[in-house]
């Protein structure tokens, strides 16, 4: 039995995603879409936790996936799609939330959340989803993204840092810190 | 989850992960600005390499290496020049002036050559304090400090391998509050811009 190359045993999306993007340069623009398509969800997830608006998020994700696009010539293959369109992602989101950081806050509702949305989506209590928003929205940027990286999309560190170019003891101590605020603004919520 | 999370921000971190519902229509919108845009090509993308301009983000501490570098590589280069003819290229005759160092140790930050550091906060309102840093994975309970006889002061000693570390003292109010205070004796850490700034110390000769 002749044995795998080395590099044989790797995630399907990883070689999905290294074929589609084969295709797409090779002028297949429609092999795009199955990229978008993969990733939109998890995306639209970090984004809209991390802006807690619907409006930018969807900014956010177009700039990125049009982005990412536009530079997957320079993609290697040897780094997973998913961190590279991360990396893209994560910088389009502290634009975004620097360019609006004059704004009002809004907190984000459920109701905006669902807006447009097909009724086979998942239902909870949106009072819940309300609640974690905003206290979410009020942390920090840079603690919030760290939070969100580790404990919602379940990064490593060592992926964090690849992605934020933040170091890992940074990292760990942005984490540590939005634990702690997180914990002291939900009690204070929740006594409200 | 590897680490022990407190059940609120758990439960958090649970509720946020939830999938978020989608406008099914986002994705073509997404496709109608891609057939709009150039088409992308490794070719492109090589020679875009070589012309785009780039930013190289430095910390002040290698610029300064970096910049005593090059004044290094000049001074060795004016030495080769003079060594060889006992002229510069010009056939003028000069000397060269010692030029002053471009730091002292003292500017860089704080040197200390002992590897065990003592951190000190006078803290008189807190119930108590703690010291939290790389080098104990942020860990508020891994380092508590001890109140002096004198009641304000809060310390302790520990040991820390040579190198460059972060940390900050988490102070306990009595009144169940938790602040993140940076040491205000030392060099503030240029990476957080959080509002509550680590600080830095460097431990050893290794570190500078």
């Amino acid at each position: 039995m002749t044995r795998p190359p080395r590099g044989w045993v790797i995630a399907k999306d990883m070689s999905d995603d290294a074929a589609d993007v084969q295709r797409v340069l090779s002028g297949d623009v429609d092999a795009y879409a199955k990229l978008v398509d993969r990733y939109y969800d998890r995306c639209a997830r970090f984004a809209i936790r991390m802006l807690g608006n619907r409006d930018d998020a969807e900014d956010a994700l177009q700039s990125t996936f049009l982005r990412a696009y536009r530079a997957l010539g320079r993609y290697q293959e040897r780094d997973r799609f998913s961190a590279w369109l991360y990396r893209i992602l994560v910088n389009q989101c502290r634009s975004i939330a620097a360019r609006r950081a004059h704004r009002e806050r809004v907190f984000v509702r459920e109701e905006a959340l669902l807006l447009n949305a097909p009724d086979k989506r998942p239902a909870w209590s949106g009072e819940d989803e309300e609640l974690v928003q905003r206290v979410l929205n009020e942390l920090d940027p840079l603690l919030r993204e760290a939070f969100l990286l580790k404990y919602v999309e379940e990064l490593s560190y060592e992926e964090m840092a690849a992605l934020t170019g933040a170091g890992v003891s940074a990292l760990k101590m942005r984490v540590k810190r939005a634990c702690d605020r997180l914990r002291e603004r939900w009690e204070r919520i929740r006594d409200d | 989850m590897t680490d022990q999370l407190d059940p609120y921000v758990e439960w958090i971190a649970r509720e946020a992960k939830r999938p978020v519902a989608v406008d099914p229509m986002a994705v073509e919108r997404v496709m109608a600005r891609v057939r709009l845009a150039e088409r992308p090509s490794r070719r492109a993308a090589r020679w875009r390499w070589f012309v785009e301009p780039r930013s190289l983000p430095l910390s002040p501490i290698v610029g300064a290496a970096l910049a005593a570098g090059l004044v290094g590589i000049g001074v060795f280069l004016g030495h080769l020049n003079i060594d060889r003819g006992g002229q510069n290229p010009t056939g003028r005759s000069e000397t060269v002036a010692p030029r002053p160092p471009l730091a002292s140790s003292r500017d860089t930050s704080i040197i200390r050559d002992t590897s065990v550091i003592k951190f000190v906060l006078v803290a008189p309102h807190a119930a108590n304090v703690a010291v939290v840093g790389d080098f104990n994975n942020w860990d508020a309970k891994a380092t508590p400090m001890t109140r002096t006889k004198t009641g304000g002061t809060w310390s302790v000693a520990i040991q820390l391998p040579p190198g460059r570390h972060v940390y900050a003292f988490v102070v306990n109010g009595a009144n169940g509050t938790t602040q993140w205070v940076a040491d205000p004796t030392a060099p503030l850490a240029p990476e957080d811009g959080l509002g509550a700034p680590n600080s830095v110390v460097l431990v050893g000769g290794s570190a500078s």
